[in-house]
């Protein structure tokens, strides 16, 4: 699935062509609802936060269980410079995102040394400490009480004289702005993948050993990868603040890192166009389950039971996820040969 | 105050010990964190709590039999999620143990509700609530001293089947080397099912103790616990298991006192941070010894 330099109008082009004509039609057509808008809006928007945490389980085989703290610290960043400063939405995007971006090097630079699984725990400890901080300092963030009155995004024109648009709701304007930002996103990660600094993360997911071999500096490009998903998150939640207009710090409880996780694990590890079809699938089945659960009488919150079943058998049935890359099947489908040696010298005498 | 902070720490932290040797045994014989143990904890004090409100049983018998319980669900974890991803990569059973955990918590809810269940009161044994013995000034509860008596047969328990018995001998064998076990005639896929078996019935004794403490079950408890517990087995060498016990207390200990001392809104905090902490400065532990891989890399 990995596009090549040059341009062939292969099927699957012609596929994402039709797509994006569809997304670029779908608000103007007569029979959109609003919650059709606002479902699309929330597919874009794990889009971008799915194609973030990608750079690092995907391209790089790390696991990262802590995404949503940089997502809640990407909200916070642009709530508190809305509320408090009142700054343009168009300023406060980037700043959010390099905000993001220092907070995944602080935590990255010290922490990307250990193997996988310790490097899992830290991010889950690192996103529940942001959740703590949000909660606990009030002063600053007003804790549970919530975060409420972030103006919507908008176009301001009134400098020479021209009207201010607000961006509000589950409007088109909203979707727009979103959808390019997917655009946006999109564009990063496949010239990214197709760059020195890709062709570097894949080396490392595929073998470490071989990769330091060939001169890749394992930390460097792993801080970067690691610090690109964070102001990609952190970009959504700026995103996310200015749509939903009140935050709270439940808004990023470790379910969100899951379900991203999910959407990623499910479309296909490192698969640029998998992690979009994952995003897709579990925000409508959301959206199925938003429906069907109350039906049957159960919590709004018992949909996670689908999503962790779905991550338990993708693993089992396709560890690759639905649009596999070579590579990562290869790897995952490896028997025997990766472990073989004993890693810890356990029960002290 | 300080010997309250710190009884109530001893408490606490016996408890997070009790699940620490879950993560640290289970990750010696199989190099996983196993992620849903925390669930095996919760799933432990829903076991108890149905025995006693439903069935009625007296609340030893409650006890012995969740554990039970917990140590079947230990085992049933093993052979359906993890036993066939065992020659996957590690990437597939962390996802796998993480999609287990979410999934058992949801079961969870579905079957007891997402609301705190409070522990049946009345079921438990009449003395508990009657002070046991002062320290310092102190009272000891006898639910405290039980606690307290109860963690530490269990520790003892644990070491005596670990160094003692041909099982235990056979644990630490898979643990150093699963193919030279192998080839010395132990039944590896047996023995990781023993591990997992200890591993969740202590998990869940931890549960049900938890349960009395704080008088409270609920779906989403073991996720904190979890977690602060594997921040405990970290802090005392993961795949060592009386470092877990050390760690665990430790851990029980500095939290009592952060909570009390500093801050009680950041009580969950402290153990992130010591669990950060320790795995940035020191992520051998106390007693661990580093994998050649993890050394590898520093």
């Amino acid at each position: 699935m990995v596009e090549t330099g040059r341009r062939k109008f292969d099927k699957s082009a012609s596929l994402k062509l039709a797509a994006l004509a569809v997304a670029l039609v779908l608000p103007i057509l007569p029979f959109t609802s609003e919650y059709l808008i606002h479902v699309c809006i929330l597919i874009f928007l794990y889009m971008v936060l799915a194609l973030g945490l990608n750079v690092v389980p995907g391209f790089n085989g790390l696991l990262d269980l802590g995404y949503v703290g940089f997502y809640g610290i990407g909200a916070y960043t642009a709530g508190l410079l809305t509320v408090n400063f009142g700054l343009s939405y168009w300023l406060i995007m980037p700043l959010a995102a390099i905000n993001g971006a220092i907070w995944g090097v602080l935590l990255g630079a010290p922490t990307l040394r250990l193997t996988g699984d310790y490097f899992a725990i830290v991010t889950f400890g690192f996103s529940e400490l942001v959740v703590l901080v949000i909660t606990n300092e009030i002063w600053l963030t007003r804790g549970p009480l919530g975060l409420p009155g972030i103006e919507p995004v908008s176009i301001d024109f009134s400098w020479f004289g021209g009207p201010v648009w607000y961006l509000e709701g589950d409007t088109p304007g909203v979707y727009y702005l979103i959808l390019a930002m997917v655009l946006l996103t999109l564009f990063v990660m496949t010239r990214v993948q197709n760059s020195r600094l890709g062709r570097a993360w894949f080396a490392i997911r595929d073998d470490e050993l071989a990769a330091v071999s060939c001169g890749v500096n394992l930390l460097r490009y792993k801080v970067i990868a690691f610090a690109i998903s964070a102001a990609f998150g952190a970009l959504g939640g700026s995103f996310y603040a200015r749509w939903v207009s009140v935050l709270s710090p439940t808004d990023f409880a470790f379910w969100e890192s899951f379900l991203v996780l999910c959407m990623i694990v499910l479309g296909g590890l490192g698969n640029i166009w998998g992690v979009l079809i994952g995003a897709t699938a579990l925000v409508s089945l959301g959206e199925i389950l938003r429906v069907v659960l109350p039906l049957v009488g159960l919590p709004m919150n018992v949909r996670f039971l689908f999503y962790g079943l779905i991550m338990v058998l993708t693993m089992r049935l396709r560890p690759a996820g639905l649009l596999p890359i070579p590579a990562v099947a290869e790897r995952m489908r490896i028997v025997g040969a990766r472990r073989k040696k004993p890693v810890a010298k356990v029960f002290n005498k | 105050m300080f010997i309250e902070l710190l009884l109530n720490g001893l408490t606490i932290g016996g408890i997070y010990a009790l699940i620490a040797v879950g993560y640290t045994m289970v990750y010696g014989v199989i190099q996983l964190i196993n992620f849903a143990h925390g669930e095996i904890y919760m799933l432990g004090a829903f076991f108890a709590l149905t025995f006693l409100t439903a069935l009625h049983l007296p609340f030893y018998a409650a006890f012995g039999l969740a554990m039970l319980l917990g140590a079947l669900c230990g085992v049933l974890l093993d052979i359906i999620a993890y036993r066939p991803l065992r020659n996957s990569p590690r990437l597939a059973a962390l996802i796998t143990a993480i999609g287990m955990s979410i999934f058992l918590q949801n079961l969870a809810m579905i079957i007891w509700g997402s609301r705190p269940l409070p522990f049946p009161q009345n079921d438990l044994p009449a003395y508990f609530k009657q002070p046991a013995l002062t320290v310092g000034g102190a009272p000891v509860s006898w639910l405290q001293l039980f606690i307290f008596i109860i963690t530490i047969l269990l520790m003892i328990g644990l070491y005596l089947i670990i160094h003692k018995t041909n099982t235990g001998k056979a644990m630490r064998a898979v643990a150093q080397n699963k193919t030279m076990a192998a080839l010395v005639g132990v039944n590896v896929n047996r023995i990781i099912t023993v591990t997992f078996a200890l591993a969740g019935s202590l998990g869940a004794a931890a549960g049900i103790l938890v349960g009395a403490y704080y008088n409270s079950v609920y779906p989403t408890m073991g996720y904190v616990a979890g977690v602060k517990a594997f921040a405990a087995a970290v802090l005392g060498g993961i795949g060592s298991v009386p470092g877990a016990m050390l760690g665990g207390v430790i851990l029980g200990v500095a939290e009592a006192f952060g909570a009390g001392y500093i801050s009680s809104l950041y009580r969950d905090g402290i153990s992130y941070a010591v669990l950060i902490a320790v795995i940035v400065l020191i992520p051998a532990g106390l007693f661990g010894k580093l994998s050649r891989e993890t050394k590898k890399s520093l």
